[in-house]
C-alpha cells in the first residue's frame, strides 16, 4: 500500500549549520504517527519540507504518491497542514478565514460554510464570531489552524506542536476529534516535544535528534519495556543523562 | 544611569549583530548620504547664519516625519521588552533616550550640529563655548521630538479615525514641501523668513548668537518632551482592543472572489491601510491643488494620477506586510492570489482615483485627452506593479500579530522598505509615459494607448508575478520567517559557474557599457552634431558613409554582450529539478 507520506533523504542547510542530515521516514496509511525530538532538532523544518512549504537541499517527499514538488497540486489537496507559528488572514474572523480557506480550495460556499460552522463549534470559537484573528489568544490560534487544516477533509494531517498552549478541556477535544479521524482510514503526523501526549494518542514514533532519525517504528517496538521519556532520553540525552541542578536555586 | 548605560550598551549590541551583509550596505549608503547633507550644512555656518537656521529646520522636520513614513523610526530596544522589569516610566524613558542616542542618525546629525561649533569659533570664544552643551541639548530636542512624534501618531492609529486624520494631515504636510515653491511664491519673499529662526530647531543657534536664554529653554523643552515621551509610553505598554461586533457576511463564491473579499476586509479593517489610503489621497490633492494660491489651476488635473501612484507606491510590499500567511497561498496552488489581489487594489482604488480625476478635470476644463491617457495606464500600470514589486523585491514585515505596539512598524528594514516605495514610485510613473507622450502629441489616441499599455501592464506583469509566487514562494516564506533572504538566486548560480564562464560573464557586465555607451550612442550624437575628430569616440573618425554604422555596431556589440552575460548566469530551466 503507498504510504500516506514518504521522505526520501531530505536534507537541509541554513548557512554552516545542518538543520536536517538526509533523513528517510514512512508513514503508513492509517496510522497516527509521533516525531519527537528536542528543541531545535529538525522536527519543523522536516514538517516543512515534507509539505512544500520550504525547498529541501537535497531529497524528496511524497504524499500518497505524489511528489510535493513536482506534483503540487494533487500533493496539497490530500493534506491538512498546521504550521507552528506562522500568520494567518489576520484581519478576518475565523468563520471568514475558514470561508476563504474553502473556497481557496474549490469547495461549494453552502458545504463550506455548514462545515465551518461545525468546527467553530466543535473547537469552542463560536463565541468568538466577530473577533479578528489578530485578537485571538495564542491558544485560540492553534485552534483555528486546526480547523483551517481539518476543513477540506484532507487524507493526511500534519500537525506541528497541535497542543502548545491549548487548555486541558480543548486538548480533550482535539484528541476525541484526532482519533475519529484516524479510526476514518485518516493518517496523522504530529510533532511534540511531550512524551507523555505521545504515548496516549500515537500507534508509531520517530525520535529525531540532531536533524537524523535516532530511532523509528510502531512506539511498542521503540520504547520496548521503558516509557517513551526514558527510551528518548537514553537516545538523545548526553553521556550523565543531561540533568543538572543549579546549585543556587535551593536553600 | 546604570539602567541608561545598560540600554545603550544594548542597543550598541543590537546594531552590531543588525549590521550586517545588504543591511550593512544601504547603512553605509544612507551614512555617506547623510554625512554629504551635514557637511553642507557645515558649509552654511562659514556662509550665512540664517541660511543655516533654516537647515536646521530642515532636519527638525527629517526627525519629525521620516521615522512616520520610513516606519516607525528606530525600534531597536522596544519599550516591551522592558514591561517585566517594573522600571518607573521617566527612568524608562530616560534609558531609551540613551539608546536612541547610539546609532547612525543621531551620529549623522551631530556632525551637522558641528555647524553651531564652526558659527561660535567665527562670532568669539565664549560663543564657540557656548556651542558645545547647544549642540547636545539640540541633537537630545531632535531624538526627542522624533520619539513623541512618533508615539503620537502610534496612539492615533489606534482609532480609525485618529488614522484617517494622520493620514490627510501627514499626506498635506508632505504635499506641501514637495511644492514649497508654492508656498514662497504666495508669501512673496525670497529670503528666510525671520520665524525660522525662533523654531525650536534654531534655539542652539540663537545661544551661540548671544541669546543665553535660548539654552535654558532646550532644557526646558527636553524636560517637557521627556515627560510626554513618559507618558506616551505608558499608554503604549499594555495596550489592546478587542471588537465584537457582528462583521457582515462573506458573500464570494469562487476562489478568486475569496481572495477579492479578504482584501477588501483587510484593506477596510488595517488601520494601516486606512492611513495610508488617506495619505495618498491628501497628498494627491494637496499637491494638485496648492498652486491654487498662486492663482494657477494647471496642475489639478492631475491630482487623480498622483494619488494612484503614490497609492501604488505604499502597497508595493503587498506580500511583505501580510508576512508569513503565505503559507497559506503555497498550501493552495490551484487559486491565483496575484489576480485577487490585483482585482481588490483597483476596486479600492480606481473608484475614486476616477472620481478625483474627472470631477478635477471638470473645474479646470481639460486637458481631457492627457488626463485620460494617464488614469487607465497608472491604473493598469500600478494593479500590475503593486504585486511584481512586492513578489521580487520583497522585504520580509514583521508578522501582523507580532508587531508589538507600533502600527506603523510593518518590517524591521525601513530602508529596504524606503527604497522599494521609491522603486514603486518611479516604475509605476514610467508605465504612463507611452500613453502620456502619445497624448501630448497626438490627442485622443492616446488614451488608446494608456487602455492597452494599462490593460497589458496588469496582465503581463500579474502573470509575471503568479509565475513567481509559484516558483519561488517556499524561498518567499523562508524570506519571510527568518528576515534573511533565503540564499541569493544569481549570487550562488554565479560562484557555481566555472571559471572560464565566470570570467566572460564577468567581462561583459564589466565592460558592456563602454560599447554601448560612449562608443554607440554618445558618438551618434556627435556624428549627428558634426562633431568629428573627437577625442576617443571611433565613429567620429570614420568617412562620412561608415559613421552612423559603427556606431550602430558598436550599440549592438554592447547589447550582445549584456545578453551574453545574462545568458551565462541566468538559472537552467528544468522542471521538478530541486534547487
Amino acid at each position: 500500500m503507498t504510504p500516506a507520506l514518504e521522505i526520501n533523504g531530505l536534507t537541509k542547510r541554513f548557512g554552516e549549520k545542518l538543520a536536517v542530515d538526509a533523513i528517510h521516514l514512512r508513514v503508513p496509511q492509517g496510522s497516527f504517527y509521533g516525531l519527537v525530538g528536542q528543541n531545535g532538532a529538525g522536527k519543523t523544518t522536516t514538517l516543512s519540507m515534507a509539505v512544500g512549504l520550504l525547498r529541501p537541499d537535497e531529497g524528496t517527499a511524497r504524499i500518497f504518491g505524489a511528489d510535493v514538488w513536482s506534483a503540487p497540486d494533487e500533493a496539497k489537496a490530500l493534506v491538512g497542514v498546521l504550521p507552528d507559528g506562522l500568520a494567518m488572514p489576520e484581519r478576518l474572523t475565523g468563520r471568514e478565514v475558514l470561508t476563504f480557506l474553502g473556497l481557496l480550495r474549490g469547495m461549494p460556499r453552502d458545504e463550506v460554510l455548514r462545515r465551518a460552522d461545525e468546527l467553530l463549534d466543535v473547537l469552542e470559537l463560536s463565541g468568538a464570531g466577530g473577533t479578528l484573528v489578530i485578537e485571538y489568544s495564542t491558544g485560540m490560534r492553534k485552534k483555528i489552524g486546526l480547523a483551517t487544516a481539518l476543513l477540506h477533509a484532507p487524507r493526511l494531517l500534519v500537525l506541528d506542536e497541535p497542543f502548545e498552549a491549548v487548555d486541558p478541556v480543548s486538548a480533550a477535544t482535539i484528541k476525541t476529534i484526532l482519533r475519529g479521524f484516524v479510526r476514518g482510514g485518516g493518517s496523522i503526523v504530529l510533532s511534540s516535544h511531550v512524551m507523555a501526549l505521545v504515548e496516549q494518542l500515537c500507534d508509531h514514533v520517530a525520535v529525531v535528534d540532531a536533524g537524523r532519525v535516532a530511532a523509528a517504528g510502531p512506539l511498542d517496538e521503540v520504547r520496548g519495556s521503558r516509557s517513551l521519556e526514558d527510551t528518548f532520553v537514553a537516545l538523545v540525552g548526553g553521556e550523565d543523562g543531561g540533568v543538572k541542578e543549579l546549585s543556587w536555586l535551593s536553600r | 544611569m546604570a539602567v541608561a548605560l545598560t540600554m545603550a550598551a544594548m542597543k550598541v549590541a543590537a546594531l552590531c549583530h543588525a549590521l550586517r551583509g545588504e543591511r550593512a550596505q544601504s547603512a553605509g549608503l544612507g551614512a555617506v548620504l547623510g554625512i554629504v547633507l551635514a557637511g553642507g550644512t557645515i558649509y552654511l555656518a562659514v556662509r550665512d547664519l540664517d541660511l543655516l537656521a533654516a537647515a536646521y529646520a530642515v532636519w527638525l522636520l527629517g526627525w519629525l516625519l521620516g521615522p512616520v513614513f520610513m516606519g516607525g523610526g528606530d525600534e531597536t530596544l522596544r519599550p516591551e521588552y522592558f514591561t517585566l522589569l517594573g522600571l518607573p516610566p521617566r527612568r524608562l524613558a530616560v534609558g531609551l533616550l540613551a539608546a536612541a542616542f547610539v546609532g547612525l542618525p543621531p551620529l549623522v546629525s551631530l556632525t551637522a550640529l558641528l555647524g553651531l561649533v564652526v558659527a561660535g569659533a567665527r562670532l568669539g570664544p565664549v560663543a564657540a563655548l557656548v556651542a558645545v552643551p547647544a549642540m547636545l541639548l539640540q541633537l537630545a530636542v531632535f531624538v526627542l521630538l522624533s520619539k513623541v512624534a512618533v508615539g503620537l501618531v502610534g496612539l492615533a492609529l489606534r482609532s480609525r479615525l485618529g488614522a484617517i486624520s494622520t493620514g490627510v494631515l501627514n499626506g498635506a504636510i508632505l504635499a506641501g514641501l514637495g511644492q514649497i515653491w508654492v508656498v514662497f511664491l504666495a508669501l512673496g519673499q525670497t529670503g528666510v523668513p525671520p520665524l525660522v529662526r525662533y523654531l525650536p530647531s534654531g534655539w542652539g543657534l540663537l545661544a551661540v548668537r548671544g541669546s543665553w536664554w535660548a539654552l535654558g529653554a532646550l532644557a526646558g523643552l527636553i524636560a517637557l518632551l521627556l515627560l510626554a515621551w513618559a507618558a506616551l509610553l505608558r499608554l503604549r505598554v499594555g495596550a489592546s482592543r478587542a471588537s465584537g461586533r457582528a462583521r457582515r457576511p462573506f458573500l464570494a463564491r469562487t476562489a478568486d472572489g475569496a481572495i477579492v473579499a479578504k482584501e477588501l476586509r483587510t484593506s477596510s479593517r488595517d488601520l494601516v491601510r486606512n492611513y495610508q489610503f488617506t495619505f495618498a489621497f491628501a497628498y494627491g490633492v494637496c499637491f494638485a491643488a496648492s498652486p491654487l494660491l498662486v492663482g494657477w489651476n494647471g496642475m489639478l488635473p492631475y491630482a487623480g494620477p498622483v494619488f494612484i501612484v503614490m497609492a501604488g507606491a505604499m502597497a508595493a510590499n503587498v506580500y511583505g506586510t501580510d508576512g508569513t500567511a503565505l503559507w497559506l497561498t503555497l498550501m493552495t496552488p490551484a487559486a491565483s492570489d496575484v489576480r485577487g489581489r490585483q482585482l481588490a487594489w483597483l476596486a479600492t482604488h480606481a473608484p475614486v482615483a476616477v472620481l478625483l480625476t474627472v470631477v478635477c478635470t471638470a473645474v479646470t476644463g481639460g486637458p481631457w485627452p492627457l488626463i485620460l491617457a494617464l488614469l487607465p495606464a497608472l491604473l493598469g500600470g500600478a494593479a500590475g506593479l503593486v504585486p511584481l514589486i512586492s513578489v521580487y523585491g520583497l522585504v520580509p514585515g514583521t508578522d501582523p500579530h507580532k508587531r508589538a505596539n507600533n502600527p506603523l512598524r510593518t518590517s524591521e528594514d525601513e530602508g529596504s522598505l524606503t527604497g522599494q516605495a521609491y522603486l514603486a514610485l518611479a516604475l509605476i510613473v514610467a508605465t504612463a509615459l507611452p500613453a502620456g507622450f502619445v497624448a501630448i502629441r497626438f490627442g485622443w489616441a492616446g488614451v488608446v494607448v494608456g487602455i492597452v499599455t494599462g490593460a497589458l501592464c496588469w496582465w503581463g506583469f500579474g502573470r509575471l508575478a503568479s509565475a513567481r509566487l509559484r516558483e519561488r514562494g517556499p524561498e518567499l516564506l523562508s524570506t519571510m520567517r527568518t528576515g534573511r533572504k533565503a540564499g541569493g538566486t544569481v549570487q550562488s548560480r554565479f560562484t557555481e559557474l566555472s571559471k572560464p564562464r565566470k570570467a566572460v560573464a564577468w567581462w561583459c557586465f564589466g565592460f558592456a557599457a563602454i560599447p554601448l555607451i560612449p562608443q554607440g550612442i554618445l558618438a551618434a550624437v556627435f556624428v549627428s552634431r558634426d562633431m568629428l575628430h573627437h577625442t576617443w569616440f571611433l565613429a567620429t573618425y570614420m568617412p562620412p558613409g561608415l559613421r552612423y554604422p559603427v556606431a550602430l555596431g558598436f550599440v549592438v556589440l554592447g547589447l550582445a554582450m549584456y545578453a551574453l552575460g545574462t545568458w551565462i548566469v541566468l538559472p537552467s530551466r528544468q522542471p521538478g529539478t530541486v534547487e
